[in-house]
């Protein structure tokens, strides 16, 4: 039996910024149906690497596919295929929710009724019923994250990169979040993640691969990155253990947050 | 409040804003490089126009009984300024009327009649009556009614009686008169108000969306850049339309209410449908070109200060041309059309007094547009998530660049101890901003430069050349860590780029040269004081030194700052084409004369291709060489002043075979490039595409 094509398969992917290497040499694949945490510090090229998935940057070497679609060649039928929702939740402050999923729906190509349609059904799905026509700065944090979401998701694409999409967000809001995630998960879609809550990658990530100065250290599933790190207690100790950093200071002042928001006990 | 406190807040604000190298720029680079360079250029034009509508002779003609008339004569054809006469006289047999005034055909009219002979007693008793008709809307019928005025006042001792009783009769009809006070008022402040129409939209939708952090969301939709970016401008044009359209109508109602205080209810009508035709004609194109301006400057910035920054002297840079087109009575034709800014200003102008001709028109709009849709592209290609999302360019801060510069490449930097992959800086191409940085000073130099040349022409040239450009060019490459033969591009050429370069250099001051004087001819002051400082080279020492102060030290010196780090510096952002037409520019704007601009900038762009296509800065040098021992050797021949009296058959033919001589050049050139291809790429080019 044959395994399924990956729908994110990235090979020897290095990009520089001038004089500063962010990423280097990085391949990894994402199947469907499969979430991939991308964990590290700050600074590791976590969000470089989404980008360059999502096509808005370009790799200095390397290939990157998205079903199939070489992000530097066709980077629009990429993003076609592709939400992407940033760590910053972008949404345009003067537009009311309505109004930016109807934008966005007309530049991924849906017609008046699927646009309405698929809307409707998404606002249903992630109550966005409660302020969806009320200007975008109007809103909270998780309310725009939703909405976030729901524009990522609005064109029902193959691969999702979500950038540190729980960062900022309540407890209730980032086990919402994680919730829809694992149910697009179900739905087949290929998730690529980021974050740097350890606790959250363990709860929600299928595989992880370890970032560490945009190099991958280590990949795998939670269980198999502690047994590589000499069976760590915690993916934190297995990521230091993997740095070679023991329990110390790091030495470039970076920390990995142990707990995510809403998953274990308070922050 | 705490001294010390007030000291501590304003240091640690002066050294934040002090370490934005944009702002120091723009800071720096406009008031003492720019500025003084658009002045220079304003008070040129000026200074032309005025001594050019001063050389020509008003076409005055007088009528009236045959002996008055042609004392009267008589008397105004001894007028004159600087050997050029004040007037072309005519007597014709039937007089000349009002409607000849008003059409152009003459610009003033004067009709004498004998004194009466029961005329006594007053000031002019016994004086002949001179009537004098001119138009008001039309400047050189002004000029023409000044000078009567002149000579007919002049020579008279205090107390005499005056020979003429002189009447001024203004002919322009109401509307052309409301017509010529819009025509005044209406043009600039339509320019400026669109202008300042796309001022903020601009800032808004590049550098507020990247401050409000929705650039990333922008950019993730399925959408080509050129389509963004065209919405954007389109989003801004229309803004800016409105602008315009709004403070025409609010700026005519002003006026005509102004007008009827100021005429107690008897105003001049105003031409409603001309101020129409003016929004519809000149609104569009001028609001699109400032909003494609505007929008491709913003996608610049980092922040909405940033952008405002920027934008500020562009604006005034944009309002610079359209001050000047309202303000200088220039006629719309020729030349005048294809400047931005001053093209919409003197269309405006024209339709709102109701003589644009449809020529003026369509070369008005399509020449905005043409600059609008140049800007666009720019804009698209700014607007480039590579580098708005990149990491802000890591170049070397003040004091790594003072320490490169006194000790040398010794140091290694931060970057390089974390990345030892890094490519190897001694071999790293200057940045663009490094070359913007450069042309500033070399600018700055100029000035600097400009009093010991003053004093002693030769060495302070030759100071200038050797100490402050290429002296410049050695201690940027020094002081950033550069190989300066690498900064320099400073290879070995085949001999089929070298040849090229001599053809190039030998033909292109023909072709270039000729057409441009062909086409927008210098006043012949300016051509004479060219002529002046291109040295002959009397005797046979004097050749030798005036090819080697005006050739060679050139070639070498200019070549090496302007096809060295900014030519070089601006390949890492444009395509091949754009950076060597940014050069050529910049080449042009340097040498500070806005006769030679284009000549000058076009010979820029030969060299900065040149340059380019050979990947080597020799063969640039030897054309810049050849092309300035031309023109010397021109001089000594004192053939150089026959450029200016030849038929068109000559030109025509001259710029035939220098063209001829010029492809061949760029066919070898061509040739040379094709062969270094097949050797192999070479490092540190830029990213963009290849000409």
């Amino acid at each position: 039996m044959t395994s399924p094509a990956p729908a994110v398969a990235v090979d020897s992917l290095s990009k520089s910024f001038g004089a500063t290497a962010a990423v280097a040499e990085l391949s990894f694949a994402i199947a469907p149906g499969e979430i991939y945490g991308l964990l590290g510090p700050n600074g590791a090229g976590k969000t470089t690497t989404l980008r360059i998935l999502a096509g808005i940057l370009l790799p200095t070497r390397g290939r990157v596919e998205v079903v199939g679609l070489d992000v530097a060649r066709e980077p629009l039928a990429v993003r076609q295929h592709l939400g992407f929702l940033t760590n910053t939740t972008g949404l345009y402050p003067r537009l009311s929710g309505r109004e930016l999923l109807r934008y966005f729906a007309r530049l991924h190509g849906l017609d008046r009724d699927a646009a309405t349609a698929r809307i409707a059904a998404l606002a249903g799905a992630l109550e966005l019923g409660g302020f969806f026509d009320r200007r975008c700065e109007a809103l909270s944090t998780g309310e725009r994250q939703r909405l976030s979401i729901a524009r990522a998701v609005l064109h029902d694409p193959a691969v999702l990169v979500l950038d540190e999409p729980t960062a900022g967000l309540d407890v209730l809001a980032s086990r919402f979040l994680r919730d829809f995630v694992r149910a697009e998960r179900d739905r087949g879609k290929a998730v690529a993640f980021s974050t740097h809550y350890l606790a959250e990658a363990e709860l929600l990530c299928d595989r992880i691969g370890l970032l560490h100065r945009g190099r991958l250290l280590a990949e795998g599933t939670p269980a198999a990155l502690r047994a590589a790190a000499g069976d760590a207690p915690s993916l934190e100790e297995a990521f230091l253990r993997l740095v070679g950093a023991g329990t110390g200071p790091r030495p470039d002042g970076s920390a990995l947050s142990p707990r995510p928001p809403g998953s274990d006990g308070p922050r | 409040m705490k001294l010390a406190q007030v000291m501590l807040v304003a240091g640690k604000e002066l050294r934040e804003t002090l370490r934005d190298r944009r702002t120091l720029a723009v800071m720096v680079l406009f008031p003492l490089v720019v500025y003084p360079l658009v002045s220079l250029a304003t008070v040129q034009v000026l200074t032309a126009r005025i001594g050019r509508g001063d050389k020509v002779p008003a076409r005055v003609s007088i009528s009236g009984p045959r002996p008055i008339a042609e004392k009267l004569h008589a008397r105004l054809a001894a007028r004159s300024h600087d050997g050029n006469p004040d007037f072309a006289l005519s007597l014709p047999p039937t007089p000349a009327t009002a409607a000849d005034v008003r059409a152009g055909r003459v610009d003033a009219a004067i009709a004498v009649e004998k004194p009466s002979p029961g005329a006594s007693g007053g000031g002019a008793a016994g004086a002949a009556t001179a009537r004098v008709l001119f138009d008001e809307t039309q400047e050189r019928s002004r000029t023409a009614r000044t000078r009567i005025e002149e000579a007919l006042a002049a020579g008279l001792e205090p107390g005499c009686t005056p020979s003429y009783a002189v009447t001024i009769e203004g002919v322009a009809p109401r509307t052309a008169m409301g017509g010529y006070l819009l025509s005044r008022i209406l043009p600039l402040v339509i320019v400026v108000m669109v202008m300042l129409g796309a001022f903020h939209p601009a800032i808004d939708i590049t550098a507020g969306e990247r401050e409000r952090s929705t650039l990333e969301t922008t950019l993730s939709a399925p959408i080509p850049r050129s389509a963004l970016m065209t919405g954007k401008v389109v989003a801004v044009a229309t803004l800016a339309m409105l602008s315009g359209v709004l403070n025409l109508a609010s700026m005519s109602i002003t006026v005509l209410e102004g007008a009827k205080l100021a005429a107690a209810g008897a105003a001049p009508s105003l031409p409603w449908a001309n101020a129409g035709a003016a929004a519809l004609l000149v609104i569009p194109p001028a609001a699109f070109l400032f909003a494609s301006v505007m929008v491709a400057i913003g996608a610049l910035a980092r922040s909405f200060k940033e952008a405002q920054t920027l934008l500020t002297p562009v604006y005034f840079m944009c309002m610079a041309p359209a001050l000047l087109a309202a303000l200088g009575d220039f006629e719309l034709r020729g030349a005048a059309a294809f400047i931005p800014g001053v093209g919409v200003t003197l269309l405006a102008r024209d339709v709102i007094a109701g003589h644009a001709s449809v020529g003026a028109i369509v070369a008005v709009f399509a020449s905005s547009v043409g600059y609008g849709a140049a800007a666009l592209a720019l804009a698209c290609r700014l607007y480039d998530s590579e580098r708005l999302l990149g990491a802000d360019d890591a170049g070397l801060g003040l004091r790594a660049w003072l320490r490169h510069l006194l000790f040398g490449p010794r140091a290694t930097t931060r970057d390089e101890v974390i990345n030892p992959d890094l490519p190897n800086t001694a071999d790293a191409p200057p940045t663009a901003g490094h070359a913007l940085a450069l042309f500033g000073v070399a600018v700055l130099l100029l000035f600097a430069f400009l009093p010991i040349q003053k004093w002693r022409l030769v060495p302070g040239l030759a100071l200038f050349e050797w100490v402050g450009l290429l002296g410049l060019t050695a201690v940027y490459a020094r002081g950033s860590g550069r190989r300066f033969t690498s900064v320099l591009r400073l290879r070995k050429p085949s001999l089929a780029a070298v040849v090229g370069a001599i053809l190039i250099g030998a033909s292109a001051w023909l072709v270039v040269g000729l057409l441009v004087q062909w086409v927008l001819p210098a006043p012949k002051e300016v051509e004479e004081h060219i002529r002046r400082i291109i040295p002959s080279g009397e005797g046979k020492g004097g050749f030798t030194f005036a090819i080697l102060l005006v050739a060679f030290t050139p070639a070498i010196c200019e070549e090496a700052l302007f096809r060295g780090p900014i030519l070089r510096g601006l390949r890492t952002r444009l395509s091949a084409l754009g950076a060597a037409v940014a050069t050529g520019l910049l080449f042009g704007l340097y040498h500070g004369d806005v006769w030679r601009f284009i000549p000058v900038a076009v010979l820029g762009f030969a060299f900065s291709a040149i340059a380019l296509a050979t990947d080597s800065i020799v063969p640039a040098m030897i054309a810049h060489f050849t092309n300035n021992a031309c023109l010397i050797a021109l001089a000594r021949a004192g053939i150089d002043e026959a450029g200016t009296e030849m038929t068109v058959r000559q030109r025509l033919t001259l710029v035939a075979v220098g063209a001829v001589v010029l492809a061949a050049g760029a066919a070898l050139i061509a040739h040379a490039r094709r062969t270094r291809r097949v050797r192999g790429p070479e490092p540190s080019e830029g990213s963009g595409p290849q000409m």
